[in-house]
């Protein structure tokens, strides 16, 4: 199920919202997961009980480890949970690429397993790692399954992040409080991110999908395309860490930022520090530091650098293009650090243009479906080919979707949040926001609610004549 | 209204806005076909174990929660006019409204489609006719041939449509009409051509093929608010058109057979505009249009008892051919209206005599650019 989807906003949210505040305190972890497992079952009822048993995995091996860690046994534990929850990651997700990749080094025709990609594996693997290796460091493990299945299997958080910490929610998840400012955050919050996603994201990706269907391209075309993915992305994916903040605020949790307005960055590092902050800092918590992070010598760092980066682009997807993406920026991470870093620190404007130019680039290669493809798009983006500079085409949807980029431009700045900051540190400016916002909100989801209606339109009905 | 005061205001809001729009899902009627879309709506699934388990029960309620969503064509006007006002776009969903017209956006063209069609138009010439059978080929361009260029919107060369379709079926002697065609020849809200506004189409189509017509003709109004196809899929507030048809000579007197249902039928029947005098309400789902010749069909036989020729003509056409064809009755005696979209063209030898016949092939611009329909 999609935050973004009738069936949620409708009839899920209501419902799970009602039973939740009616319940006792001490019941409200258990619908929580109810309506966990029934939003992860509506799309794929049969991964339900894939999800059931990694949480019991995880519940086990976090007792097992918690009683064993200050000896050997604790370790090998820990390491035989994320074995075990990498090898599910692993089966579902990364098979067909060996298989392929094996059929192609060899010559041999191993038949693909065509799994579907059970639906946020990437994101409860990762938390239940979190989970078993930091009751191996010391955490208390959860003596309460339904405590550690809710946490494991929340849904504001389950398919697309951010990844939380178990350590970070551990006290919440036993006692939270619920308030109307918590509530009234949240909805605001998850009003955002809604509008976020439907009136910013998807119409971006609807400009994708017009460029790539397109038989008439051209330089301003690629270059189109390439700013419209790069704000899709961040729409899409910030208006969703928005929703789940926002639900989780509004069921009584704080879940750490994902996004901070990255596009604002003056170099590739300052960019991953704003960019799916909860990715970033899991893989450098689990991965960069328990390898020896910088502690082990410049160059072991440089090839952290690059495991790191390597894994991070294949954690995205499993082909090479994902792979190729990931160490493209620990090219980039890498000469930043050892050169570029200071004399970025020269020029604001020359370091912004340069950090937003090589995202871009990146995303590009993120969302071709192979490396032929990436590399025959960035080489437009350059006019190899022979295609023309200016297109009819081009100018006719860089007109009709002028508008939605130049919102999306503006919007991944910081620029409307300080213009809302200082009217509302007006006394009178506070209170007409004031007055504004619930009409504003309101209004924003009853403009959502008519896209997503339409959403079921489809023009190729009307061709019955 | 101070801080703590709004958060209480925007909670309690949004507590009824979630629990009215849960409990309007609910209770809402739902309807099962839109008018405005001309389509099904999706139903509630059948809840079983195999439905839940294959996941088929929640793919088909996602589709059903949003077809059966309460003033879903409110709703849907909603999001028109804010992406139109708000957001600029140009077109939604490749429809526009440019000049009191709507317009669907044809673009670009689809040589492979124009390929197509005339292989399969080859294929019929080269399965049923001899050098005795005179070959016409006629293209109507959309209206967006003559809207798109004045309100900056993409569009094909119709020109080198024309050309190209002429040159793909070189078998054919192509009659081009499109000098003769404006956007006022075509409904502000609708796909066709205005039947009222095509006499010089057909004088000149009849005229090319060797006939003449005759006749005069009145205007009768058969519906004052008619809203066309684009009307629905623009979901734009916009002015309806007026059907008219045209009644007289020789159309009056001609007898209709509809091979598909076996059944005599009227040149237009009326009776689609008026649901509440028909079968179960089905009639009220069909297009207005389709009171010229009963819209959609695979075969139709026009017969006309006055002729002064024995000509017979048969008409290989998409939907605008049931609008033109009861123009051209005075030039033969009889028409067979064939739409391969619906019949395969190895089944026409048993409905369909072509000795001594003129073929005309006149389609739109927008059957041929998409003719994968065509079988």
């Amino acid at each position: 199920m999609l935050f973004s989807s009738i069936t949620f906003l409708y009839y899920f949210l209501p419902l799970t919202a009602a039973i939740y505040f009616a319940v006792p305190k001490g019941f409200k972890n258990a619908v929580l997961l109810l309506a966990s497992f029934v939003f992860y079952g509506w799309g794929e009822p049969k991964y339900v009980v894939l999800m059931g048993l990694s949480i019991l995995s995880g519940y086990g091996f976090g007792l097992l480890v918690e009683k064993y860690r200050q000896k050997r046994a604790g370790k090998i534990l820990c390491t035989c949970s994320v074995c075990m929850s990498l090898s599910f990651l692993l089966y579902f997700k990364y098979a067909d690429f060996f298989i392929w990749n094996f059929n192609k080094a060899t010559g041999m025709e191993i038949p693909l397993l065509r799994i579907a990609l059970p639906i946020g594996i990437s994101f409860y693997t990762f938390q239940i790692i979190s989970y078993t290796v930091d009751v191996y460091r010391g955490e208390a493990a959860q003596r309460k399954l339904i405590h550690l299945a809710a946490y494991i299997a929340m849904f504001p958080q389950l398919i697309a992040g951010p990844i939380v910490r178990y350590s970070d929610i551990a006290r919440q998840l036993a006692d939270r409080k619920h308030s109307w400012e918590g509530i009234a955050y949240g909805v605001r919050r998850f009003v955002i991110g809604l509008a976020k996603k439907i009136l910013i994201a998807n119409q971006l990706g609807e400009l994708c999908g017009i460029f790539r269907g397109s038989g008439e391209k051209s330089v301003l075309f690629y270059w189109i395309y390439g700013v419209s993915f790069a704000l899709h992305i961040y729409f899409d994916f910030s208006g969703y860490s928005d929703m789940a903040i926002g639900l989780g605020r509004v069921f009584g949790f704080r879940f750490l930022e994902n996004f901070n307005y990255p596009y604002i960055s003056v170099s590739i590092t300052e960019f991953w520090r704003r960019w799916h902050i909860s990715l970033g800092t899991w893989f450098r918590d689990y991965v960069y530091i328990p390898m020896g992070g910088n502690r082990k010598g410049r160059i072991r760092q440089l090839f952290h650098i690059l495991v790191v980066w390597m894994l991070t682009g294949f954690w995205h997807g499993a082909a090479w293009n994902f792979i190729f993406w990931g160490l493209y920026f620990a090219v980039l991470l890498t000469v930043e650090k050892i050169w570029l870093l200071k004399r970025l620190e020269k020029s604001r404007i020359f370091s912004h243009i340069y950090t937003l130019f090589l995202v871009m680039i990146s995303f590009v290669i993120f969302n071709a479906e192979d490396l032929g493809q990436a590399f025959s798009d960035i080489a437009g983006l350059f006019g190899a080919g022979g295609i023309p500079l200016v297109s009819v085409e081009a100018v006719y949807y860089l007109r009709s979707f002028g508008i939605v980029l130049l919102a999306g431009g503006i919007g991944a700045t910081p620029a409307v949040g300080s213009l809302f900051g200082k009217i509302s540190g007006n006394p009178t400016g506070g209170r007409v926001l004031n007055l504004m916002e619930p009409v504003v909100l309101a209004g924003l989801l009853l403009v959502m609610t008519a896209y997503l209606v339409d959403g079921s339109f489809n023009p190729f009905l009307y061709f019955r004549f | 209204m101070g801080t703590e005061k709004k958060d209480h205001v925007l909670c309690i809001l949004f507590a009824l806005l979630f629990a009215g729009g849960f409990l309007l899902c609910l209770f809402w009627p739902k309807k099962t076909y839109s008018v405005s879309e001309r389509r099904m709506l999706s139903t509630m699934p059948e809840l079983s174990a195999e439905s839940v388990w294959s996941g088929r029960f929640m793919s088909d309620f996602e589709d059903h929660a949003v077809d059966a969503f309460p003033f879903r064509d409110g709703l849907r006007q909603v999001k028109a006019l804010t992406a139109a006002y708000v957001f600029g776009k140009r077109d939604n969903n490749n429809i526009y409204a440019a000049d009191g017209f709507l317009s669907a956006m044809e673009y670009p063209m689809e040589e492979a489609s124009l390929d197509r069609a005339a292989e399969r138009f080859r294929y019929i010439c080269g399965k049923y006719l001899t050098g005795e059978n005179q070959v016409y080929l006629s293209v109507i361009p959309d209206k967006n041939c003559f809207l798109a260029k004045e309100s900056g919107h993409l569009a094909m060369d119709y020109e080198d449509f024309e050309r190209q379709m002429a040159d793909k079926a070189d078998f054919a002697q192509f009659i081009s009409i499109s000098d003769l065609l404006e956007r006022d020849d075509y409904y502000k809200t609708d796909t066709h051509w205005r039947q009222e506004r095509i006499m010089d189409v057909a004088e000149h189509l009849a005229h090319e093929m060797g006939t003449s017509l005759f006749g005069e003709y009145e205007p009768h109004i058969l519906k004052k608010d008619f809203y066309g196809v684009y009307y629905g899929q623009a979901a734009l507030p916009f002015a309806s058109d007026e059907l008219i048809c045209l009644t007289g000579g020789d159309i009056n007197d001609c007898q209709v057979y509809d091979w598909q249902n076996g059944r005599e039928i009227p040149v237009y029947d009326t009776s689609i505009l008026n649901p509440s005098t028909t079968d179960g309400g089905k009639a009220g789902r069909r297009d207005p249009y389709e009171v010229f010749l009963s819209g959609s069909l695979s075969i139709v036989t026009i017969k006309n008892p006055n002729a002064q020729t024995d000509r017979k003509l048969v008409m290989f056409r998409d939907s605008f051919g049931s609008s033109i064809a009861p123009l051209l009755t005075s030039g033969y005696a009889q028409i067979d209206l064939v739409d391969i979209r619906y019949i395969h063209p190895d089944l026409l030898w048993q409905f369909v005599d072509f000795e001594g016949c003129d073929v005309l092939f006149l389609y739109s611009t927008l059957v041929l650019n998409n003719s994968d329909t065509i079988k």
